[in-house]
């Protein structure tokens, strides 16, 4: 008997809980009111709880008693705490609104201006594979950036040219860090491309104006490209191509990793097969050699060393208007380095910082019909800033950055030289305020300094951006941009100022699963832009003194969802610009800036070819020239330049990669100007050349060949 | 002798209680194991995601539930209609809650790999490059960490067969990955009984693996 009374005091005393149940009740509701089900709804310390249903109802029951917090949370949402009091009855809680966290897919993004390319980020345009899939871009980044809105092509130049501006008003950052002579050097009439591979970068920003605090130094854009992180395997990869070859070593350990490649290029072989319109004495050849190396530290942070260098040259004879022969030889050497290391890291209070030194040195030397010439570049950014989140609803980027720049050019036998070497100084800040989540405002400064220009600036930029519907955002930007003029003006007047740009965008952003729809349209002045007496290759007199202005709009509609396994994208850029600059003496319309630009990108996936095919089309309204056989300056238009290029790429084994693409499918002749003689012939007409294509067509073949343990690794990034 | 009897019980009892350490913690995974195998749809899912996370609360030093929560939640975005890249980002999210509590553990690694299938399986064309040599790793990590785990290598045939499928070779070595998973989920079964907690799931997915080569 005693024995069962314990018995039952244990088993009494293990069901208590059992008593004094209460049932509790209530209604979820989003911050609309409306009822939001699946919402979990528990008692902290125990295991009881549910789940809202499909009218955010609840109820439940729990053996717990006295006051307990009740908490209500669902993954994307704030969770909400109420205290309540168990008391062995009903519970009727009054109904609980849930608001939805800010995070990047329900929070608006300001879109006015920028176009990113990143696998991470939603607001996407072109994911980095694009860039290198780009039929027209022959793996070059910035060929790609032009089949983007607001971009214009200059055939014989091959730089990125934005919304009215020249080559030099886009600047190019690597992980943020300036990079000096971004692009090849090259012979006039000669398109160059840029000298960093598209397999480095993760993502890109290109941003045709209006942009962040943080990029000075630049009147019409910032291309910023932000390299790799770690890389997860080792491997080798082997490319043999119609212009080169090269070898990349990768190891990688988890905690760090280190690439080392080397290429080699040129075109000899090539042009000795395909008849070239140019008369090459030497074809271009080039040799580079890059590190780049990542490390994640043992406290958190991550260390990115990147280093490159090349040398490379080309000779070329240079028919000269009027005059028979072959024309001036030119006969250029070139070796460029670039090294930069930055390192960051974000702390768990909010705060994240970034430092980051680049140095690039440049040098190019030329011999134009016999005489030598040198010209060396030199510059150092140093770089600093830290970004602190206040909250969700306002964020801070403050940083400082000084750049040490010397430049110089020498007429060898002459001994002659002239040299400048310049320190600049900025402070930049940025602040984002979510007024809701779909309202942000951006405002920002940026503070310079020129030692040679003397002189002091700021520049005020502003955003805002309203997502007016789920998939609809409008953005709005304007700002003010400096930039100091280029260098081999600098040279010749040292005291010159900032020339200064200013703009205002508005931007509509439609993007819904596999769908985008883009137009932009804005308005930039310029003012303080270089004017100066005489030929540009020996210009005198140079001043402060131009203006213009650039106008337009553009539309953007990319389609990856419509036909299947197809991806395309169409491209119309309106560019109304004038300007008075360099020796013209009106405002005129510059000869790198055609009115209408239009382009249209498409790949298609042939599964069982294993093969993705690939068409690009430009086509513009040509160039302004001057023909001074008549009246007035830039009185002259080519006629329109067109390209459709198509490519080819075969995955016959998950390692192999075979490529093929050819420019110029159609054989356009496209004509980007005409150069005429100085002087009138006997008859009083000044005789001209055509600027032309190198050749009709440019054709490359590649095969990349990737060795690692795994065998499905493959190239594709390198094409 | 009675009163022997009875302090027997009693200590059988302790020793009980004492040895599954937390009986509560045991009957609501038991529960929502139950519940889970159960589901019908993206409401029942949902119910048995929070239930899992609710003991996860209670509990916040066992990394069952997390893991839980997360399969279930990588199945709901595999199985029914909704934001899957928002799904897929979630369960990753509660990976990685469950990797902080249990650093190397082979299983939630190769549950992170199943997450990074998903998040793959969404955009494959522009995905699958930087993607599958990541779950690929991912998965090679979590047979290192246990040979003996039947879901590592049955994901990596998985992933195998994809791959095989998208290159249009053979799929001999996504089957005999499978064959190897099967052999391992022989193994495991043997160890499971009615209080058994960690994960048995899998090896229906290894079969269908397997019957590509028959």
């Amino acid at each position: 008997m005693k024995n069962r009374g314990i018995l039952l005091a244990y088993f009494f005393l293990s069901q208590t809980l059992a008593f004094g149940q209460t049932f509790l009740s209530g209604k979820v509701l989003d911050e609309k009111g409306k009822p939001l089900p699946g919402v979990n709804v528990l008692i902290k310390g125990s295991f009881d709880g549910t789940s809202s249903d499909a009218s955010g109802g609840f109820k439940f029951e729990t053996n717990e008693s006295g006051e307990r917090i009740l908490a209500f949370s669902m993954m994307g949402f704030k969770t909400q705490e109420i205290s309540v009091i168990l008391s062995n009855s009903t519970l009727a809680i009054d109904p609980i609104q849930l608001y939805e966290e800010f995070n990047e897919l329900n929070t608006v993004t300001i879109s006015a201006g920028a176009m990113e390319a990143s696998d991470e980020k939603k607001s996407v345009i072109l994911r980095p594979l694009d860039i290198v899939t780009t039929p027209s871009a022959m793996g070059d980044i910035v060929g790609a950036f032009q089949t983007l809105p607001g971009t214009s092509t200059v055939g014989n130049d091959g730089r990125l040219f934005v919304r009215g501006g020249d080559a030099s008003e886009v600047g190019i950052y690597i992980d943020g860090m300036r990079v000096g002579n971004a692009y090849g050097t090259t012979a006039a009439n000669v398109p160059t491309r840029t000298r960093f591979n598209p397999n480095l970068f993760k993502g890109t920003f290109f941003s045709t104006g209006g942009y962040s605090a943080e990029y000075g130094q630049a009147l019409s854009s910032a291309l910023a490209l932000n390299t790799k992180d770690l890389a997860i395997r080792s491997q080798g990869d082997l490319s043999i191509m119609s212009v080169g070859g090269g070898y990349a070593q990768t190891l990688a350990n988890g905690k760090r990793s280190i690439s080392i490649s080397g290429n080699v290029f040129d075109l000899k072989p090539y042009q000795g097969l395909v008849k070239q319109s140019f008369d090459w004495e030497r074809a271009p050849h080039g040799l580079d050699l890059e590190i780049a190396a990542q490390a994640k530290l043992n406290k958190g942070g991550l260390l990115k060393v990147l280093a490159r260098t090349e040398t490379g040259g080309m000779k070329i004879w240079q028919p000269q208007p009027g005059l028979d022969g072959r024309g001036i030889l030119v006969d250029l050497t070139n070796s460029y380095s670039y090294a930069q290391t930055n390192w960051r890291k974000a702390y768990d209070n909010g705060w994240s910082l970034f430092s980051g030194v680049s140095v690039s040195h440049n040098k190019d030397q030329y011999n134009l019909d016999g005489v030598d010439l040198e010209r060396r570049n030199n510059l150092t950014h140093l770089k600093f800033n830290t970004i602190k989140d206040f909250g969700e609803r306002l964020s801070m980027k403050t940083g400082v950055e000084y750049f040490i720049h010397s430049y110089s050019e020498r007429v060898i036998e002459e001994e002659l030289d002239r040299t400048f070497g310049e320190n600049e100084a900025y402070l930049f800040t940025e602040w984002d305020w979510y007024l809701s989540r779909k309202f942000v405002l951006r405002g920002g400064l940026r503070a310079g300094h020129s030692q040679l220009a003397g002189e002091q600036w700021l520049d005020p930029r502003t955003s805002l951006a309203y997502k007016i519907s789920d998939y609809g955002t409008l953005a709005l930007a304007a700002g003010r941009f400096h930039q100091l003029p280029v260098d081999n003006f600098r040279v010749l007047n040292q005291k010159l100022k900032n020339t200064e740009s200013k703009h205002l965008i508005l931007n509509y952003l439609f993007q819904k699963e596999g769908r985008t729809f883009r137009a932009e349209t804005f308005y930039k002045s310029y003012e303080d832009l270089i004017r100066f007496e005489g030929y540009p290759q020996a210009p005198q007199n140079l001043r402060n003194e131009g203006s213009g202005f650039a106008k337009g709009f553009d539309v953007f509609v990319r389609d990856q969802k419509s036909i299947k396994n197809t991806d395309f994208w169409v491209t119309y850029s309106f560019v109304d610009s004038e300007r008075s600059y360099n020796h013209y003496e009106t405002q005129v319309q510059p000869d790198f800036a055609p009115r209408h630009n239009f382009s249209v990108v498409a790949k298609h996936f042939i599964v069982p070819l294993k093969s993705q095919l690939g068409a690009s089309y430009s086509i513009n309204d040509g160039y302004t020239y001057t023909d001074p056989n008549r009246p007035g300056e830039l009185n002259a238009k080519t006629s329109a330049f067109q390209n459709l290029s198509l490519s080819w790429s075969y995955l016959p084994k998950p390692n192999l990669i075979i490529h093929a693409a050819v420019t110029n499918v159609l054989g356009t002749e496209n004509i980007f100007g005409y150069s005429y003689a100085r002087t009138p012939n006997e008859q009083g007409q000044f005789e001209s050349l055509p600027l032309g294509q190198s050749a009709p067509r440019f054709l490359f073949v590649g095969v990349f060949l990737t060795l690692s343990k795994d065998k499905n690794a493959n190239q594709l990034n390198n094409l | 002798m009675k009163k022997l009897s009875t302090t027997f019980v009693l200590a059988i009892a302790f020793i009980f209680s004492a040895f599954c350490a937390d009986p509560a913690f045991e009957n609501a995974m038991k529960k929502e194991l139950a519940a889970m195998n159960q589901i019908q749809t993206a409401e029942e899912s949902q119910a048995v995601i929070n239930g899992f996370l609710r003991i996860s609360e209670a509990k916040t030093e066992e990394w069952l539930p997390l893991y839980y929560a997360a399969y279930v939640q990588i199945n709901t975005a595999f199985r029914f209609e909704g934001n899957k890249d928002q799904l897929f980002d979630q369960a990753m999210e509660l990976v990685n809650k469950a990797e902080k509590i249990a650093p190397n553990n082979s299983e939630i690694t190769a549950l992170k790999g199943y997450a990074m299938m998903g998040k793959l399986s969404v955009d494959p064309m522009n995905r699958g490059q930087e993607m599958s040599p990541l779950a690929m790793q991912t998965f090679g990590k979590a047979i290192a960490l246990d040979k003996e785990n039947p879901r590592a290598t049955m994901l990596m045939a998985q992933m195998e067969l994809g791959m095989a499928q998208f290159f249009g070779s053979g799929p001999e070595k996504a089957c005999g990955l499978a064959r190897n998973a099967i052999a391992l989920y022989s193994t495991e079964e043997g160890k499971v009984d009615e209080n058994y907690l960690l994960p048995t799931w899998g090896k229906n997915q290894a079969e269908q693996v397997a019957d590509k080569c028959k």
